[in-house]
């Protein structure tokens, strides 16, 4: 290796963390620094207890300063975690940020291979003579800087998304409030009463929803649907789809058109549980306060005026119907997802009888029933008879904890069938109420206080889901079987009226914002914040961030708090007013450019221009992402990418396979799904075989056939290439481009008779951490019923088709 | 770690995910009628005390399989293929009915594992042929391969 950089010596300092026992208990850290001393390029090789600690941090600044290190190599964590920790450090010491590098031998290491402390130590020394040999071909790089627009927009009414739009209006920004219903106010707008507190949940809630409608800051958008989005952090250009309203602003919510229409449909508001017109106002308290026209359901739908009732009712005339659907471009510098969520429906589970069954209702339904606002005033009576039920069952984690529904725990349905259960009570005292539950989860502050209220007013718990709920024709009773697991018996017990304590999932549209943002989702469907427990209301994607329940199952005061969080965080980023760009955007060589335009064709945001007639293509820098798909499409070897350069990743492929290739799988990893994915594996201790090595690129579109064809030709045993779901990639569908790749390459391996399965492509996401531990195990299974023969033939078969084609050439 | 043999025929680590809701016993139909040993029951005895616990009890052969606790089972707990693990364990160490162990007998000697005299009556009522006579030895045969040799003396 080359030891000499323009002309002066490499000086290496090579930093081996123990992160107390957390690689120390597995790696043997003196060992491993001990290794790296000896490497070239290396001036010194120390190991630190804690390398991130103030201490740590200062040792490498000391060293730069002391020794003139012109690169700094840390062995610790995932470089996803404290690259931006150590990059700090070396800046401070006057040193490049971009000229350090991290070898993961916690995540990929120590953690996955907790029982082999020898396997565990050797990988260790292997993964950082790999970052060494690239440390050494690292360049000193400068960051772009590129300026925030100072408006933000808000997708989703709730109260998530009034409370984040409220906080950055009163920071000063503007704020565009895109709302897909005709009203803002959410799910809360449905509850009766809030837990803990029994806080009338309209009630504290229409100031807010006013407050929106009437703040100079805020634009708001009902009917309204984002349909496109591009652009990136600081800088989106969202579209939106604002349908037609078919009512003009001057209504004033007299509501003589009401009595007009003749179409009757069921309120969506009150659950189903009454009727509305086509012509209607979601709620009383909506904002805006404007009637809309269902125009699905207006016997105008057709395009033809076959009615103009209403229109012949509003006395300021403000019936439409030539209104029509409008796309809005607004350009905004970031977003916060305050989508909601959906409500379980268990009709599915027959053997409850909702759907069938009038007196199986669910909670939301039971919420309208009881509320003044609803269907019956408030007055609790059953669906089949309207009579006020004496015996009520509540039946717990409906859709919730299961695998036929969703796997998770909904987090709200405790605490919301107790506070129904004191609703009852407090209105009709003399009703028995049973709650049957597997385990009460009353978690959160104040929660406790209202279980135990609720038993002391009479409420039974009885521990043991029905089996089976029966109806009884003639009068419409329940009857519910079951077995108290506490008591070990059965019970068979009658009841007037079974609410179900329906569950909430990610909403059913979900995945299509998901894509238009390049979001990632857990295993649950939810979106995915960027860290668990650091940035939980980031996400992945710059300048987006999330508040309330479409991050996972929350309460109201929950989704408040993340609301006000993810407003606190793009207010940061509005107030500082600029953003800097990773320095990893792509470039091209134009004195190797034949302008053959095949770079542009793959670039997933137009960021390459040029043509055959101007003679050139050049990236737009601003526009680049840094995925890198566009460098393995050039023939020339003109495109190279910032800071992920062919001469780094071929030293580190070259490491790998300097010793025992045969038993080693190289792996390539997307820094957004597929590295996160191996991340996450290692936090959650899966244990898979030592045989691999990861090699990170930030989009899998960046891995080269050209490395795989050399691993392949150095004898690797196998190669995996990993990124993001096809649907979930983070450079829109960059991840096309590697499937194709390895598709060709494939083709090529059969013809020349050289084993497929030594390739493979695997999608892993960020939450796969299982997925990504269970490829590498059926990889290194397949590895070893390889023989070395078998492995030295087919590279030279590979070996011999190149010869023949540069031949031909 | 030697894994007991019971465990060979049905994964325990899907014992682990059961949470005790009790929609199984709950769903049982044999419940109903007598004094059974529920899924729920048998699920938390492995659990807690060990599968000897359940084997030893005569309680288990209530069960007819009916599968509506797997069925509802949020889990998705195989329960009817630990039952069937369960009593073959149980079958092993003796613990079967003595009931049962009659129509086995029966089914080992006449090919059937019911008396079927009286059909015959029944079916001469009718203006049937009596019914033709089992295939004696091809069952025996049937039994000795599955083992149940070693369980009953047949």
């Amino acid at each position: 290796m080359e030891t000499m950089i323009n002309g002066s010596d490499l000086k290496i300092g090579v930093y081996v963390c123990h992160c107390g026992k957390n690689i120390g208990g597995t790696v043997r850290c003196e060992e491993v620094a001990e290794h790296a001393a000896e490497l070239p390029g290396v001036f010194l090789a120390k190991d630190s207890l804690y390398t991130c600690s103030e201490p740590g941090q200062e040792q490498i600044k000391a060293d730069i300063k002391e020794h003139g290190l012109n690169r700094v190599v840390v062995a610790s964590c995932s470089p996803r975690l404290h690259e931006p920790t150590f990059r700090a450090a070396c800046e401070a010491a006057g040193l490049n940020p971009y000229l350090l590098e991290m070898a993961n031998i916690r995540e990929h290491c120590s953690w996955v291979h907790l029982h082999d402390k020898d396997l565990a130590t050797e990988k260790a020394k292997e993964l950082v003579a790999m970052a060494v040999q690239r440390a050494a071909r690292l360049a000193p790089q400068v960051e772009l800087t590129v300026p925030v627009t100072r408006k933000a927009m808000v997708i989703g009414g709730g109260v998530s998304g009034i409370q984040a739009a409220l906080d950055m209006a009163d920071a000063g920004y503007k704020v565009y409030l895109v709302e897909k219903s005709g009203s803002i106010g959410g799910r809360m707008a449905q509850i009766d009463k809030t837990f803990p507190t029994m806080d009338c949940s309209i009630c504290i809630l229409a100031p807010k929803m006013s407050e929106v409608g009437r703040h100079p800051n805020i634009e708001l958008l009902t009917l309204s649907e984002v349909t496109d989005v591009s652009g990136h952090i600081g800088n989106f250009k969202v579209s939106v789809l604002k349908k037609a309203r078919y009512v003009t602003d001057e209504c004033t919510a007299c509501g003589d058109c009401i009595e007009a229409c003749s179409e009757l449909i069921p309120d969506e508001f009150e659950a189903g549980l009454s009727i509305r017109r086509a012509i209607h106002i979601p709620f009383a308290q909506a904002v805006p306060s404007k009637f809309m026209i269902d125009m699905e359901r207006c016997l105008n739908n057709a395009g033809v005026v076959a009615c103009d009732k209403c229109f012949q009712a509003c006395e300021h005339k403000c019936i439409n119907f030539a209104d029509r659907d409008k796309t809005l471009e607004i350009d905004v510098g970031t977003i916060v997802v305050a989508t909601g969520v959906d409500v379980y429906d268990p009709t599915p589970l027959t053997e409850l009888g909702y759907g069938r069954f009038p007196n199986v209702i669910t909670t939301l339904e039971f919420e309208r029933l009881i509320n003044a606002g609803g269907p019956t005033s408030g007055e609790l009576v059953r669906p089949s008879d309207r009579r006020r039920p004496r015996k009520v069952a509540f039946v717990q984690c409906i859709g919730s904890r299961s695998k036929r529904s969703n796997p998770y725990c909904s987090n709200v349905c405790c605490m919301n069938t107790v506070k129904d259960a004191l609703l009852i009570k407090e209105h009709w005292p003399d009703t028995e109420i049973y709650v049957y539950y597997i385990d009460i989860r009353a978690f959160g502050k104040g929660f406790e206080d209202l279980y135990k209220r609720a038993r002391s007013e009479g409420v039974t718990f009885m521990r043991g889901l029905p089996g089976e709920i029966l109806e009884d024709l003639q009068t419409g009773d329940l009857t519910l079987l079951g077995e108290n697991t506490l008591l070990g018996t059965h019970y068979n017990t009658r009841m007037d009226m079974v609410i179900l304590s329906v569950g909430i999932r990610p909403r059913a549209d979900a995945a299509g914002l998901q894509r238009l943002l390049n979001l990632a989702t857990d295993t649950d469907g939810f979106y995915m914040e960027a860290h668990p427990k650091l940035r939980p209301v980031d996400t992945t994607t710059g300048g987006v961030f999330l508040a309330g329940a479409a991050e996972g199952p929350k309460d109201i005061k929950d989704s408040v708090t993340q609301a006000s969080a993810a407003a606190s965080r793009a207010n940061i980023l509005m107030s500082r007013g600029e953003v800097t760009v990773p320095a990893i955007t792509a470039k091209i060589d134009p004195d190797k450019c034949t302008a053959c335009g095949l770079c542009a064709r793959v670039c997933p945001y137009h960021a390459i221009e040029g043509s055959k007639e101007l003679g050139y293509y050049r990236v737009i820098e601003a526009a680049c992402q840094g995925c890198g798909t566009c460098v393995p499409e050039c023939r020339f070897d003109a495109v190279e990418q910032t800071h992920f350069t062919e001469a780094q990743i071929i030293s580190q492929i070259d490491e790998v396979l300097a010793h025992s290739p045969e038993q080693k799988i190289l792996a390539f990893a997307c820094n957004w799904c597929s590295y996160a994915g191996a991340d996450f594996a290692g936090v959650s201790r899966m244990q898979y075989p030592s045989s691999v090595r990861i090699i990170r690129t930030m989009c899998s579109g960046r891995v080269s056939p050209k490395w795989i064809e050399r691993a392949f030709l150095k004898g690797v045993g196998a190669v995996l290439v990993s990124g993001c779901h096809p649907a979930d990639c983070h450079y829109n569908n960059a991840n096309q481009q590697t499937a194709k790749r390895v598709e060709r390459f494939w083709k090529r391996m059969e013809r020349i008779g050289v084993n497929r399965d030594r390739l493979r492509l695997a999608w892993v996401s960020a939450a796969e951490g299982a997925q990504f531990a269970q490829v590498i195990k059926e990889m290194d299974q397949s590895l070893k019923k390889l023989s070395p023969q078998q492995i030295a033939k087919e590279a030279e078969l590979l070996d011999k088709q190149l010869k023949k084609k540069s031949e031909d050439k | 770690m030697t894994t007991l043999k019971i465990w060979q025929h049905f994964k325990r680590e899907d014992l682990f995910e059961c949470y005790q809701c009790a929609r199984c016993t709950g769903s049982c139909p044999a419940m109903e009628v007598a004094e059974a040993l529920g899924p729920r029951e048998t699920i938390l005895k492995c659990l807690n005390m060990g599968h000897k616990s359940v084997v030893e009890d005569e309680k288990l052969w209530i069960c007819c399989t009916c599968n509506v606790c797997e069925d509802r089972c949020p889990q998705e707990i195989p329960i009817s293929d630990l039952l069937v693990a369960l009593r073959n364990s149980a079958a092993r160490r003796g613990n079967i009915p003595s009931k049962l162990g009659m129509a086995v007998e029966l089914l080992a000697k006449t090919g059937r594992s019911m008396i079927v005299h009286q059909l015959d009556e029944m079916r001469a009522h009718h203006g049937l042929a009596p019914l033709p006579p089992a295939p004696v030895d091809e069952v025996h045969e049937i039994l000795r391969k599955t083992k149940l040799e070693e369980i009953i003396e047949l």
